[in-house]
């Protein structure tokens, strides 16, 4: 139920002994409550006037009031340490993220990262708020209660210390038996809520076929059955909340009706008798307030889980190694016998890759699908990390890994699909110099082609584009990040994957030739399975499998049969036309 | 209140269903009510008992019936409880079927069977997500303000027995619990928590989109600007947070003062009518008892009614889904088969967009042709896939099959049209099911003959399970390339003489896209085939290419017209080919 880590937030000892004394006058408050109130009934009861309850009702009344607005004031108190707790917990995963990079992303998924950063956290402040103050209002409160029972009368006061135990095991035997078939039930609900959004998303296949409006009927179908199927879970997991329901209320009729008898037969007064009472349902509160906000603590459990899981992935170490650096004519990148195997792979991704590349060069790295082109790409961007260190090295420097702060300063990497940021298309452009004038930004955009495009839009340069903003087609996309290179000039590393594969021909004839250019006087990596890019490349490294398997001058590569010259039959085998 | 009312004056998403199932709900209310009487119940006879029992009667026959009573009560609010969890979940349940299939068929009137987009995808999510919220509506707010109220009016009835002016007194002090302090929530809270939503979701969008482009940041090396663009949203966040955190604790500390009066006021009451004999005394500790198991539902209350606006906006949205359904003209049917497909002068724009997307674009497409069509992103291509399935209608000009108008023959459009995408969609079953989704009635053979003709019988028959293989959600369990295959078979069976081809092959590469489009144009050789691709690979396939530009056709011929008299078309062609100069 609690996580043992929750001790070591700083911070977290003083509030919980300020709680604690919190609690305890609450629980005194209670009792005075429960005993003025009593006082002024039984004075009634004797039919005294009412003048005579005055005090007895005031002081009913004033520690009322007390027991409350303690309430307030332990949530007053405790609220700060929380709400820094859970400041400082998001400031450090998105800083994790910032450090970890894109390879946490991928294992987590976009989708689970960004949860974990909202939703995720804002469980874990409820979940903070809810468990101290809940789990020291059942430590304290029910205990106070009944030691003053005790003294009043030790026959209900048994009665009530032994029946906790029973609820509390009712509750755990009950709790467990529904727990697995309830998890397996959230399970298939949420399988199904996804299975709904999954075929809404598939309508327009439905549609081609001609099953749309039949699978209305099936949507309801597949609805009720696991309405059906929910209910009978949910009779199982309510069974546990009925238990506690049944124990705890059976046991004030059962204490009433004991105090009854006793009364008859002389063994109390009314009252201690009306105290007891008043006090038994008080003394149950702690309980049942704990097992109401059972899911939403078990929920916040489970995300503090998740995000703690995150804070102590290792970071990749070692970002500076590399001290001073800029890549120019002179500058060399070795690869020596390099590996690099993912997590739960057995077998590695990338094996024996070795290759050497001095000043600035257009290196070709091609190979079929899955032959490791955009994991080379990944490791030389610095984004994994190879199995054994030292042997990468640049200008004769051997270094653990790429993920050189002074290395990445030096290159730009641009995807199939660059990223588009929601925001400017000025701030777009800018992204790697965000203080650069208006002036070279428009040079930027002018040498990437963009300048045509720009005067088509309502705001220009200051066009919001992105997600949820103005459509930016494929070709347009690839133009900005290449105004991003043209932009910054200090940069002279490209890492190319696959930049062109999915743009429509024409559109990928023309972004070529404002391509070309900007490949000069850089150190180019182009992983590409667009053959024509080979004509304009220096190098040419040929993958396949995970390995290196050939590398040379397109010239010589192509000079004898070979892995290059397979793959450029198989790949280039267009039908000939003439 | 206002509000409230202006979002239900065409609501059919809350209102009808609250009708449909309204036994099941007076069961809820009924039962809910009970839960909370029965608690009262318990402790007002318990008061009763002690106080009877303090006289010290001769007989126990005094205080049996309260004895009998107490255990009574203690057995039925937990009973009454139980019973109303379980029927207003089954109710809510019930309900959620209904809202589903009502948001699909909604959804279902209004897709398109060509690309759809990231976008539309989260719509869908959002809706979905609607449904939710309109669930918890009821079973956070709705049930608990209903039953608050009726436990409200039980009260006021019950003391109004005794003493109509004790009565109103109660009425006025409860009033302020159940009606005063809900509408301040709804005002001050409710404001504050739409507030909040907005940020949040707006903190949502831009997170995501800071971990979309994390590439970018990491190279970028911005830290700073990495975390301060998360700051304000926060804080914002923060600051609304823990006023909505203070406001409702005071506004339990509220409750409890108005609770405390009411207790009170029981008291001097019970102090004044009751004191006469001693019989009459007995009642004394009952009534100032009773009232204390009442104060749960009371603050429920409040909270139910402050998340309001957050149900406000779902209802909202969904409503305005389902309220414009679109047009349908008179369909006809087609006896013979296609002859010709054509396309007369047909000129585009969207509805409220003057830009004009086909501008007088004739095509005539004869039985068993295949074309193919080029261009650049935007210059129309999805457009006049649209116009010719009939999902779109042409502002200008007419798209016929054998002459009857496209959208006069949606109804048969299954048995016309067979459409391989971008990402056709299988459906998280099995190979064989996603399969027969081409065609329901066919044979377990001849599904597996179409899964033989597109090559992957080797594949399927070696996997363990076979044809009962799950594909997993969207596929996942099989490459890009093996997807669009498994929905080649069901275009098979569903054997359609119309094919589309919408860029089947834009995410695969050279070789699994040549090899597709070998098995695609062999196994489709009968059929007339309209091919929407990007670059040239197999474009031998084909009779027809057109290349259309800014929503009008450009260059057309066959390929080897073209190849032997478009300069541009030959460079083009020698580019996809990879050649070298």
């Amino acid at each position: 139920m609690i996580d043992r880590r929750l001790f070591d937030f700083p911070g977290i000892k003083p509030r919980v002994v300020m709680i604690a004394v919190l609690m305890l006058i609450q629980s005194l408050m209670i009792i005075i409550q429960a005993r003025a109130l009593s006082v002024a009934v039984v004075g009634l009861w004797n039919q005294q006037a009412l003048a005579t309850i005055v005090v007895p009702t005031a002081i009913f009344a004033v520690s009322f009031m007390c027991r409350h607005a303690i309430t307030v004031a332990q949530n007053r108190v405790f609220y700060p340490f929380v709400e820094k707790t859970t400041g400082d917990m998001r400031e450090r995963l998105m800083t994790k993220l910032f450090r970890l990079g894109p390879s946490i992303v991928e294992k987590t998924g976009t989708g689970n990262m960004v949860t974990m950063a909202l939703e995720g956290i804002d469980k874990v402040q409820t979940y903070l708020m809810l468990i101290i103050i809940k789990i020291m209002d059942m430590g304290i409160t029910p205990w106070v209660i009944l030691i003053y029972i005790a003294f009043l009368q030790w026959k209900e006061a048994i009665f009530l210390l032994i029946i906790y135990p029973v609820i509390i095991l009712f509750m755990i035997i009950l709790g467990l038996a529904a727990q697995s078939k309830a998890d397996r039930q959230y399970e298939g609900y949420t399988r199904l809520s996804n299975n709904f959004v999954d075929t809404l998303r598939g309508l327009g296949t439905l549609k081609q076929l001609g099953l749309s409006k039949k699978y209305a009927g099936n949507v309801y179908q597949v609805s009720e059955d696991y309405r059906k199927e929910t209910m009978s879970t949910l009779r199982i997991a309510m069974t546990s909340t009925f238990a506690l329901d049944f124990f705890t209320t059976l046991s004030v009729a059962v204490v009433a009706v004991f105090l009854g008898f006793d009364l008859m037969d002389g063994k109390i007064l009314l009252l201690p008798a009306l105290t007891i009472l008043t006090l038994a349902p008080d003394y149950f509160l702690p309980v049942r307030n704990f097992a109401n906000d059972y899911h939403a603590t078990l929920n916040g459990k489970n995300a503090l889980q998740a995000v703690l899981d995150v804070l102590e992935v290792p970071e990749t170490k070692d970002r500076d190694e590399l001290k001073t650096f800029t890549w120019d004519e002179n500058a060399s990148i070795k690869f020596d016998d390099v590996s690099l195997t993912y997590d739960e792979a057995k077998k590695p991704t990338l094996s024996h890759i070795s290759f050497d590349v001095h000043g600035f060069r257009k290196v070709g790295i091609i190979g079929a699908s899955g032959s490791g082109k955009s994991t080379l790409i990944n490791l030389i961007g610095g984004f994994l990390t190879p199995d054994k260190p030292d042997h990468i090295s640049l200008n004769g420097q051997k270094l653990p890994h790429l993920s050189q702060e002074q290395w990445q300063f030096n290159s730009i990497y641009i995807p199939q699909s660059p990223y588009l940021f929601h925001a400017t298309l000025r701030e777009n452009v800018s992204f790697y110099q965000p203080h650069a004038t208006l002036q070279t930004v428009e040079t930027a955009c002018e040498k990437a082609g963009l300048t045509d495009w720009i005067k088509t839009l309502p705001d220009g340069l200051e066009t919001m584009i992105g997600e949820g903003s103005r459509g930016v087609s494929g070709g347009q996309a690839q133009r900005i990040a290449l105004a991003r290179a043209f932009l910054d000039d200090k940069r002279r590393v490209l890492l190319f994957d696959e930049p062109t594969a999915h743009l429509d021909i024409e559109t990928e004839a023309a972004l070529k030739e404002d391509m070309l250019p900007l490949l000069d006087n850089r150190l180019v990596f182009f992983a590409t399975h667009r053959l024509h890019w080979i004509n304009q490349m220096d190098y040419v490294l040929v993958m396949d499998h995970g390995k290196l398997v050939e590398q040379g001058t397109p010239a010589e590569l192509a000079a004898h049969e070979g892995p290059y010259t397979r793959l450029r039959a198989e790949m280039g085998g267009l039908h000939a036309l003439d | 209140m206002h509000s409230i009312k202006s979002t239900f004056s065409h609501d059919t998403w809350v209102m009808p269903y609250l009708r449909k199932y309204k036994w099941l709900l007076v069961l809820v209310l009924f039962l809910g009510l009970m839960t909370y009487l029965s608690a009262a119940a318990l402790m007002f006879n318990s008061g009763y008992l002690i106080s009877e029992a303090a006289r010290r009667p001769d007989s126990i026959i005094y205080i049996y019936v309260p004895v009998v009573l107490a255990r009574a009560f203690g057995i039925a609010r937990p009973v009454f409880r139980y019973s109303e969890r379980l029927t207003s979940h089954n109710w809510v349940l019930r309900i959620v079927s209904d809202f589903r299939k009502k948001l699909y068929q909604a959804v279902e009137t209004k897709a398109t069977a060509i690309k759809q987009t990231h976008q539309t995808g989260d719509i869908l999510s959002i809706l979905a997500d609607d449904i939710d919220h309109i669930e918890n509506l009821y079973l956070r707010t709705v049930f608990p303000i209903v039953i608050g109220w009726l436990l409200y009016l039980f009260i006021i009835i019950g003391i109004g027995v005794f003493s109509w002016p004790v009565a109103l007194l109660m009425a006025l002090l409860l009033a302020v619990i159940v009606l005063v302090m809900p509408l301040i929530s709804v005002a001050v809270n409710g404001a504050r928590e739409f507030k909040q939503k907005q940020i949040q979701s707006q903190f949502y969008t831009s997170l995501t989109d800071e971990v979309l482009g994390l590439t970018d940041w990491v190279i970028s090396g911005r830290y700073h600007d990495f975390m301060a663009l998360q700051t304000k949203p926060i804080d914002e966040i923060a600051a609304l947070r823990k006023k909505d955190h203070f406001f409702q604790w005071w506004r339990g500390l509220g409750v409890q003062v108005f609770f405390l009066l009411t207790v009170l006021t029981l008291l001097i009451w019970s102090g004044v009518a009751f004191t006469s004999t001693k019989s009459l005394a007995n009642w004394v500790a009952a009534f100032s008892l009773a009232l204390f198991p009442i104060v749960e539902p009371f603050l429920e209350i409040s909270q139910g009614a402050s998340e309001w606006p957050i149900y406000q906006q779902s209802i909202e949205r969904v409503n305005a889904l389902s309220n414009d359904e679109p047009e349908v003209p008179k369909q006809e049917t087609l006896t013979v088969p296609v002859k010709t497909i054509d396309v007369n002068h047909v000129t585009f724009s969207y509805p409220g967009d003057d830009r004009v997307i086909l501008k007088d674009v004739s095509l005539s497409i004869k039985r068993g042709e295949k074309i193919a069509l080029l261009g650049p992103s935007g210059t129309g291509k999805s457009t006049l896939l649209k116009l010719l399935l009939g999902d779109e209608t042409a502002t200008n000009g007419s798209v016929t099959i054998n002459g009857t108008p496209i959208t006069h023959l949606q109804d048969q459009r299954a048995q016309l049209f067979g459409v391989l995408d971008q990402q056709p969609y299988l459906f998280d079953t099995t190979v064989m099911n996603n399969i027969r989704l081409g065609n329901l009635n066919a044979t377990d053979e001849q599904v597996k003959a179409a899964i033989e003709a597109v090559e992957l019988k080797p594949l399927i028959e070696s996997l363990p399970d076979g044809y009962d293989t799950e594909v997993q959600e969207s596929g996942s369990r099989f490459s890009g390339g093996e997807r669009q295959r498994l929905s080649l078979a069901r275009i098979l069976l569903q054997d359609a003489p119309i094919i589309i081809l919408d860029e089947p092959t834009v995410s695969l590469d050279p070789i699994t896209e040549r090899h597709l489009l070998d098995t695609v144009f062999n196994v489709l050789k009968d059929k007339t085939i309209i091919w929407v691709t990007h670059h040239l690979a197999g474009i031998d396939h084909v009779d027809q290419v057109r290349f259309l530009e800014d929503g009008a056709f450009d260059m057309q011929g066959t390929p080897k017209d073209l190849y032997h008299d478009e300069p541009r078309f030959r460079k083009l062609y020698e580019l996809d080919a990879g050649k070298i100069e």
